[in-house]
């Protein structure tokens, strides 16, 4: 049985349909992460689950229970909201306190509750603050903690981590994963931001324009994305257009691109990760895709190099080569040959919108 | 008044707000007056037909009666003041005579002061429509029909009988004739008025309020200008009026001048204006008063609706303005607290 | 710049202050029928206005009307401002109009309008009448009931617009996460809307009982001439019979027992819902 069931989940607001047929299952335990662009529904499916918006059709099943006409107070969802939504007039305590006091937990127990989940979170000693009086993080931490005190049978967290400076992010989300996995609590989790995605879940939700484009554990998504949009979506990549010449040869123009697979005749987009091309300096060598080198930007422990090829501009990411490393010496104009091997060309459907939307790393 | 402190402020507040006089070449009248049907009138019957030929512009001061006589009281250390005629009732404009705020006319100088009926003359005021204070019933609930105010005591009409709150002086000064007292004793009135009070009598915020009960028979029976009877008739109330066997107490609106009227000649003009013939004739077929002059006269049939035949006129019950005005205060407060609480 | 506000300052302070200060000495002074009034420094006429039960009684009417209505508008204004700050789009601008509206017809327009509708002719009463429902008119008007109904529908905008001011500053999100947390509505309203609404509340109510202690046109028409509260006694005093000592006294008396009791009011509200 599941921990938390989505069924054909549907939303529409008059003639715009905001979610539709989102299915998932998630075990117990398990940390999900609902991720995509502004507007692609992540929220909406969020609040769904928590009851603050009604399905137009589909179930929400909790713990194997049909929840999807429920109110919210009656869910057993514990929730952290984008802003916090603390209680401003109340202290920390009767923040933490207030899922208790709503489940008729007695004085003594809640007490005994409330401090340990502050501990948890370690704001032990701050208990009888005001919400006005904390930073951002411990805001943060309170939010959780209020959530987590009640032992929800669904966790829910809304971009918790986009009010925080970069540096506490890292933080708190290594913290929460922590708290989580400590905890054995079932987790949906919304952003837009891919690294927290990627850094957290133990699986993704990929949605746009109000449905699921591919789910799978971090490694599947990246690697073996199922559609441009997801590819493009998530980490850099780079696309050429073209006609599958035979099993394992794309052809982009004039040139002869190495891929996974494919049947002659069919027209496909074939998916490179920057860090998976090889460059060669130099215009000797057979095969490949010959270009010029364009921009370098010294990242630090990687490189980009922007390569224009006859078959478009190609982004590659490589460790930053040692000192007197020939690649070291590239500079604008120099010739080079790139290659990659058959695996790390992946083909999927041409869908010029997606791909043109998301496509990253462009040097255009 | 005995010091400086409390005049200069009363200036200083009403000078602040009060119409400020323009002087220009052009002659002024301010004239303070009620707005209204009745400002209206006398822009018609008189600021235009008759004064506005002369080159004089006049100018309507607009406000209830007690709002002016709270402006003529406030102005009265003012050299000058921002009415250069005053309009108010016979009762009213007494008061502000007691407290010495206007001229004394010199009748010499309107014409048509000659033609004022001799009983409604005053030194400081002339007197510009009249009319008296009558029995308004409702003829298909009041049988047979009234002949005494005593007629409004009656136990047959319980709960019928309404006022109108702005006249409490004047049903204050009935009911002392029905308790046995006179135009200068209403001691008894109280009784009676606690009488009535027994008998479930109403009292009605203002004139057209009690209008309206009339019209919708909540109440049967007043007592009321004939004038406004006249008025309410003609808007389709089913009322009739019955002349009071005690005698009807007249009411008249008068015009006078302030001592520190800043238009003098103007407002002599004007006066005599008021008294003209046609401006009579005009206020009474509109408004169902009567004129004040000898030399106006009205069509048979409007006289014998609005009017009063020479013997009602001998038994009219002239106000004892000086005993209200000392006790106006007791009057008010009987009222208001025995008779109304 | 401290100095170049000066003027408008002074300019604001003599001319709200100088009519108060005016009227204040006038209340010290004492009546005279023939003279209006006879310069003295007595409390001759605030000793008169406490000793009679008479202004008491108005008084004592005064203050429980002022007082429902209050409580009536604050029971009826806060679901109506609630709905009005979490309506968005045209119909919040719409909505919001509508409440205004009626501030721009004056209190004595509207309370003739109310007196069509109830008088013993009115709508109302023709209503009842034409179902069968009475046989004799209902008194409604020159009432109690028809001057609270009245007052309250006076001060109703000002509780909507101040409440709603206050609530469009409560983040939804605040009651969804005590509903997630398991608090039905009526809770979240106790627990979470209520006590963040407090300062509308407060400004709300003091600004409608101020208002309500200083109604006159809506008691004088819908309460007929039976019906007394301080501001038509207030200018009874004034114009009706020149009192203008007396007249003072009162109004003063009205000022410091409003003042009062809205502080009063207020500071107790606060505590009572800190926290």
């Amino acid at each position: 049985m599941s921990s938390l069931s989505l069924q054909g989940l549907r939303r529409t607001y008059s003639a715009t349909v905001a979610v539709d047929r989102v299915d998932l299952d998630m075990a117990q335990g398990e940390l999900v992460a609902l991720l995509g662009p502004s507007g692609c529904g992540k929220t909406t499916t969020l609040r769904m689950v928590a009851g603050f918006v009604l399905p137009s059709a589909g179930r929400v099943l909790i713990g194997g229970q049909d929840v999807s006409r429920a109110p919210p107070y009656a869910r057993d969802t514990g929730m952290v909201f984008q802003g916090y939504a603390l209680f401003p007039h109340m202290t920390v305590a009767d923040n933490v306190g207030f899922g208790l006091e709503m489940r008729r937990v007695g004085r003594a127990e809640r007490a005994t509750r409330i401090a340990e989940a502050l501990r948890l979170v370690r704001l032990d000693g701050l208990a009888e603050r005001r919400p006005a009086q904390l930073s951002g993080g411990q805001q943060q931490r309170v939010a959780l903690a209020r959530a987590l005190v009640v032992n929800p049978s669904v966790f829910l967290l809304d971009e918790p981590l986009s009010n925080l400076d970069a540096r506490l992010r890292a933080e708190v989300r290594v913290e929460i994963r922590a708290l989580q996995q400590r905890l054995g609590l079932t987790t949906l989790f919304v952003t837009h931001d891919q690294e927290e995605a990627l850094t957290m879940a133990d699986r993704l939700v990929v949605m746009d324009r109000g449905r699921v484009r591919q789910t799978g554990s971090p490694e599947e998504l990246y690697e073996r994305p199922d559609n441009l949009f997801v590819a493009s979506f998530l980490g850099r990549c780079n696309i050429f257009r073209g006609t599958v010449e035979r099993p394992g040869r794309l052809r982009a123009g004039t040139a002869a691109l190495p891929c996974d697979g494919g049947a002659p005749g069919e027209r496909s987009a074939l998916v490179v990760r920057p860090e998976r091309v090889a460059i060669v300096p130099g215009e000797a060598g057979e095969g490949g895709l010959p270009g010029r080198v364009g921009l370098v930007t010294y990242l630090g422990g990687l490189t980009d190099w922007h390569i224009d090829t006859p078959a478009g501009p190609v982004l590659v990411t490589r460790p930053t080569p040692a000192e007197g490393d020939a690649l070291r010496r590239l500079s604008p104009g120099a010739p080079v040959r790139l290659d990659w091997t058959e695996a790390a060309g992946r083909l999927l459907a041409d869908d010029e919108h997606t791909a043109d939307k998301h496509r990253q790393g462009d040097p255009r | 008044m005995s010091g400086a402190l409390t005049r200069r402020a009363l200036l200083g507040t009403a000078a602040a707000t009060a119409l400020a006089p323009r002087a220009r070449a052009a002659e002024q009248v301010i004239v303070g007056t009620w707005g209204g049907d009745y400002g209206a009138l006398l822009a018609s019957n008189i600021d235009e037909p008759l004064v506005a030929p002369m080159g004089i512009e006049v100018l309507q001061s607009v406000a209830d009666a007690p709002a002016r006589k709270a402006r003529l009281i406030a102005e009265r250390g003012a050299r000058r003041g921002t009415m250069d005629v005053a309009l108010l009732s016979d009762v009213d404009m007494f008061e502000m005579q007691q407290l010495g705020l206007l001229d004394a006319l010199d009748m010499g100088r309107m014409a048509n002061a000659k033609n004022i009926i001799p009983a409604l003359a005053k030194p400081y005021a002339i007197p510009q429509i009249y009319s008296a204070q009558v029995i308004l019933y409702n003829p298909d609930k009041v049988n047979p029909a009234p002949t005494s105010y005593a007629d409004l005591w009656d136990k047959k009409y319980r709960g019928r009988v309404g006022f109108s709150d702005l006249l409490y002086a004047q049903i204050t000064a009935t009911a002392a004739l029905v308790g046995g007292g006179s135009m200068s004793n209403y001691e008894p009135a109280k009784k009676a008025l606690l009488e009535l009070k027994a008998l479930d009598a109403k009292v009605y915020p203002s004139n057209e309020t009690l209008a309206v009960a009339l019209k919708g028979e909540e109440v049967w029976i007043t007592v009321m200008w004939l004038a406004r009877g006249y008025q309410w008739q003609k808007a389709g109330i089913n009322l009739r009026h019955a002349f009071p066997k005690e005698g009807a107490t007249p009411i008249l609106y008068q015009g006078a001048m302030p001592k520190n009227a800043q238009h003098k000649d103007p407002a002599y003009r004007y006066l005599n204006a008021m008294l003209d013939p046609r401006a009579q004739q005009g206020f009474a077929a509109k408004m169902g008063y009567v004129p004040t002059v000898t030399n106006a006269k009205l069509p048979e049939d409007l006289m014998a609706q609005i009017g009063f035949t020479p013997k009602e006129q001998e038994a009219f019950l002239l106000p004892d303005y000086a005993y209200v005005a000392q006790h106006s205060r007791d009057i008010f407060d009987f009222w208001n607290r025995q008779f109304k609480g | 710049m401290p100095l170049l506000l000066l003027p408008a300052a002074l300019l604001v302070c003599v001319m709200m202050m100088a009519p108060m200060v005016l009227l204040f000495r006038y209340s010290l002074n004492l009546y005279s029928p023939t003279q209006l009034m006879v310069e003295a420094l007595s409390p001759a006429n605030y000793l008169n206005a406490v000793r009679d039960p008479y202004y008491r009684d108005v008084l004592g009417t005064t203050l429980w009307v002022a007082l429902l209505c209050t409580l009536l508008a604050l029971a009826a204004g806060f679901p109506a401002g609630y709905a009005l700050a979490r309506m968005r789009g045209r119909w919040k601008a719409w909505l919001t109009l509508l409440t205004i509206f009626p501030l721009m017809v004056g209190n004595v327009v509207r309370a003739a309008g109310w007196m069509t509708l109830l008088g013993n002719t009115g709508m109302l009463n023709a209503a009842l009448r034409g179902l069968g429902l009475v046989g004799e008119p209902v008194q409604i008007m020159y009432t109690t009931g028809a001057v609270v109904i009245g007052i309250v529908t006076v001060v109703l905008p000002y509780m909507i617009l101040t409440l709603a001011s206050v609530i469009e500053s409560i983040p939804r999100s605040v009651e969804e996460a005590a509903a997630n947390m398991g608090a039905r509505p009526f809770t979240v309203f106790r627990r979470v809307v209520f006590p963040l609404s407090l300062p509308g509340v407060v400004a709300g109510s003091a600004l409608v009982f101020i208002l309500c202690m200083n109604a006159y046109a809506t008691p004088v028409l819908l309460g007929g001439s039976q019906f007394k509260m301080m501001a038509p006694a207030v200018y009874d005093q004034f114009v009706r019979t020149t009192n203008w000592p007396f007249g003072a006294a009162l109004a003063f008396i009205l000022l410091f027992v409003t003042l009062g009791l809205t502080m009063a009011g207020s500071a107790l509200l606060q505590r009572r819902y800190r926290g």
